[in-house]
């Protein structure tokens, strides 16, 4: 045998973990759709907030623009959250962004291409639950501190859902994990809430925050997975990198 | 014993396979810049294994730009399991051929 077996990798496994630990931890694509929902959780906030103060001064006509207004945003948002353009967006970016590094798809199992019906459904049904929270706030029967735990209670098996099927890896569950334990400290008492007139930062700080929290360390182990497996991947290699290489096996 | 696939047995070609073994798919960047290879020299790695039916290749157009993507094969991966298997038992031999002397 020629010194190529010597030049072979020793576990073959080390070149297979690296590679999939990176591409799932590639958070680019988790980042993007964060934005869309942070969004999505902004302009709700601010509609639900408009048509609060318009109730409260008894302005009915700026009270029925509001909440139409909170209905075409109702409506775009499930555009956004179903159109191909959307998926088109988030991709591009994706590319964009990991230009230099090259495209890896992470999963075998086509799970990320298209997500089921019942997936898409759930999206929907968190959207209402939310509009539905902003207007028990509007109207009162819902205090502002609590928000959080009541969004917890969908975007955290939403938010499982989605990094399930998009194949995300480890760390994007530090998300879900995160805001649903802020919602039971919150709900236990515990001092993690902010005071008035800073309520609404409960709801904005767990997801800007966490969100943040858990794509950055993605994608600082997505760093860290690139340079294991391109040092597991060149051990040996440079030798040969530029051989024309039929050699004789033996 | 069987021999060793020598179309696996390179040491880049090896690399590749096992790569993609681990994921969907990859683009030419990404394997470029993973393994450090030149482009020439990682285009003729990549032309032997879609010849022999390990990777399959898939050309596309991102905007203006090229794209081309590789995916292991079936063939390609029952291909890279038996070397590992084959390269497995040679060494176990070795080992075992030690031990005695």
């Amino acid at each position: 045998m020629t010194n190529k077996r010597e030049s072979q990798p020793a576990d073959p496994r080390e070149i297979i973990q690296w590679t999939r630990r990176y591409a799932q931890s590639r958070t680019i694509y988790f980042l993007v759709q964060w934005c869309l929902i942070v969004f999505i959780i902004c302009v709700i906030g601010l509609v639900a907030s408009l048509t609060q103060q318009a109730y409260t001064a008894g302005n009915m006509s700026l009270f029925y623009t509001s909440v139409v207004f909170l209905a075409m945003t109702f409506f775009f948002f499930v555009w956004i959250s179903v159109s191909h353009w959307t998926a088109e967006f988030v991709w591009q970016v994706t590319i964009w962004f990991y230009g230099r590094e090259g495209f890896v798809s992470p999963e075998e199992n086509n799970r990320s291409k298209q997500l089921p019906r019942w997936v898409i459904a759930l999206i929907g049904l968190m959207l209402v639950y939310h509009v539905l929270g902003a207007l028990l706030i509007s109207f009162r029967y819902l205090q502002l501190q609590y928000l959080q735990p009541f969004s917890a209670v969908i975007l955290v098996p939403v938010l499982c859902v989605l990094i399930y099927y998009q194949g995300l890896g480890f760390w994007a569950w530090l998300w879900p994990l995160f805001y649903g334990l802020h919602a039971i400290l919150l709900l236990a008492g515990v001092p993690v809430g902010f005071p008035s007139p800073w309520y609404l930062l409960n709801i904005m700080v767990p997801i800007f925050g966490y969100g943040l929290l858990a794509i950055l360390v993605g994608h600082i182990y997505s760093r860290y997975a690139l340079w294991k497996l391109k040092t597991v991947t060149r051990q040996g290699l440079d030798i040969y990198s530029n051989d024309n290489d039929e050699e004789d096996v033996q | 014993m069987a021999e060793l696939d020598r179309l696996i047995h390179e040491p880049a070609r090896l690399r590749i396979l096992t790569i993609l073994a681990g994921v969907e798919a990859v683009d030419f960047n990404f394997l470029l810049n993973t393994l450090g290879l030149t482009k020439g020299n990682l285009s003729s790695h990549m032309d032997r294994l879609e010849k022999a039916g390990y990777v399959k290749v898939e050309k596309s157009f991102n905007g203006r730009i090229p794209h081309t993507e590789f995916q292991i094969t079936p063939e390609g991966r029952e291909a890279l399991e038996s070397y590992w298997r084959q390269l497995d038992s040679i060494r176990n031999l070795n080992t075992k051929t030690e031990g005695k002397g």
